[in-house]
């Protein structure tokens, strides 16, 4: 009884975070798609608990992870920090204008964030890394997250309960 | 005084957080800023996730490194009596040029002590194995289980049986990191062996192919050449194989390397004689 009220649904969501990031970055020849759906599920994971479990540890779970990620997955810093802090922060700004929204709504920001994050990082990288612009890694992580978004959100609310 | 010391309480812990918030933002920058130079924080923070988290995340996702391996083995038997097959044939071939080499081999040797030449211009560092790889999302980076502590420095040149597998950016005790060809970041000076045309190459973006980033006199190499090192950069050694010219265009060539950076168990580290 102890032990299942010490793992809440905020502990459950950060193990998910500590699992999907370290899958990620170890590359598994025969199966890209996994380091890639891992990849999703990190960012999809991060903006569940932005979304739902918003507290002020996220900035220094912000700065951990998005140091991490850039240093193993690109060996500089920089896109992925600048991605995750400007995500909770324009979070706080907005959270008065999300509360008003319905579940669905919300369900639609929440795919569209995932995108932009994506997005954003590539960006990023192509702009201070110099690393290419790739289109087919792009639809590569629209198509997983097409494909993970409504199981993932599914187990998460199935935790949360 | 209950009530004063409430409100005392709340507005330490809110100036806590805030402050926390507004420092961890800065540091992020700072960071951010401070990563294109050779700061010593930055080069701890890449030193203690080489050392400390790599391990950590290796352990975390060994599951999938279990059931990955044993897929891979699966696919190995199934293809087990083709492969055998191919083999024979192929150790029958080889037996004929096992004779011509051996021949050729002494026959070089007599010509190189005539010609008073050297063997070759590397120096053998380390031979290491691989620990981990982040070569499918963004870079293309490996992790070997050697560092400075076996002499591996920054800017030594990885080989492997096939020829040039990359350079050395980052070194731990234990542990050093190595940038593959194939990454987008990393430029090499080579030339072309029947022509003897200078170029830069550096990653495609699809991970296979080397494009040209500059071409000297702008002097197109042919569809075939074989390029190799030029060491003009003093970098990496001269004459390491690299690829092979694929597809020439206008103002560029690809070149499909050698090495196949999908099959990368050992490497060795080297540098210049």
């Amino acid at each position: 009884m102890e032990f299942s009220k010490f793992f809440n649904s905020t502990i459950k969501l950060n193990i998910i975070l500590i699992i999907s990031f370290s899958i990620s970055v170890n590359s598994f020849i025969l199966f890209p798609n996994i380091n890639n759906s891992f990849y999703v599920l990190f960012h999809l994971t991060f903006i569940y608990l932005i979304f739902y479990h918003y507290h002020y540890y996220l900035y220094l779970v912000a700065l951990v992870y998005g140091i991490l990620f850039d240093i193993l997955l690109l060996n500089n810093m920089g896109a992925h920090i600048i991605t995750f802090l400007s995500l909770l922060m324009l979070f706080v700004l907005l959270r008065k204008y999300l509360i008003r929204l319905n579940s669905f709504q919300i369900i639609f920001i929440y795919f569209i964030t995932l995108i932009i994050l994506l997005l954003f990082e590539q960006f990023l990288a192509n702009l201070i890394h110099n690393y290419t612009f790739n289109i087919s890694s792009i639809f590569n992580f629209i198509l997983i997250s097409l494909i993970i978004f409504i199981p993932t959100v599914f187990l998460f609310t199935k935790l949360d309960k | 005084m209950a009530p004063k010391f409430q409100i005392k309480v709340f507005q330490l812990s809110r100036f806590v957080k805030n402050f926390t918030i507004i420092s961890v933002v800065t540091l992020s920058f700072l960071l951010v800023f401070f990563s294109k130079t050779d700061y010593y924080l930055v080069n701890g923070i890449k030193n203690l996730s080489s050392s400390v988290v790599i391990p950590i995340t290796r352990f975390i996702s060994a599951p999938v490194n279990v059931f990955s391996s044993f897929i891979n083995e699966y696919n190995q038997f199934r293809s087990l009596k083709f492969e055998n097959k191919i083999l024979q044939e192929e150790i029958i071939r080889l037996k004929k040029w096992q004779t011509l080499a051996i021949q050729n081999s002494r026959e070089n040797k007599v010509l190189k002590k005539l010609l008073n030449a050297t063997d070759n211009n590397l120096t053998l560092v380390k031979t290491t194995s691989l620990i981990n790889r982040n070569d499918t999302i963004y870079s293309k980076l490996i992790n070997l289980n050697a560092g400075y502590e076996d002499n591996i420095k920054i800017n030594m040149s990885a080989i492997n049986e096939r020829g040039l597998v990359g350079k050395v950016i980052d070194t731990t005790s234990n542990n050093s990191r190595v940038i593959l060809l194939t990454d987008p970041n990393l430029s090499i000076s080579v030339k072309s062996i029947s022509d003897g045309i200078f170029s830069l190459l550096t990653g495609h973006g699809d991970g296979k192919y080397l494009v040209s980033s500059f071409v000297k006199e702008n002097k197109m190499p042919r569809l075939g050449d074989i390029v190799v090192t030029s060491g003009t950069a003093q970098i990496f050694p001269v004459d390491l194989l690299v690829g092979k010219v694929t597809k020439v265009e206008k103002n560029r060539f690809f070149v499909l390397p050698f090495v196949d950076f999908k099959n990368i168990d050992y490497v060795q580290i080297v540098t210049s004689k």
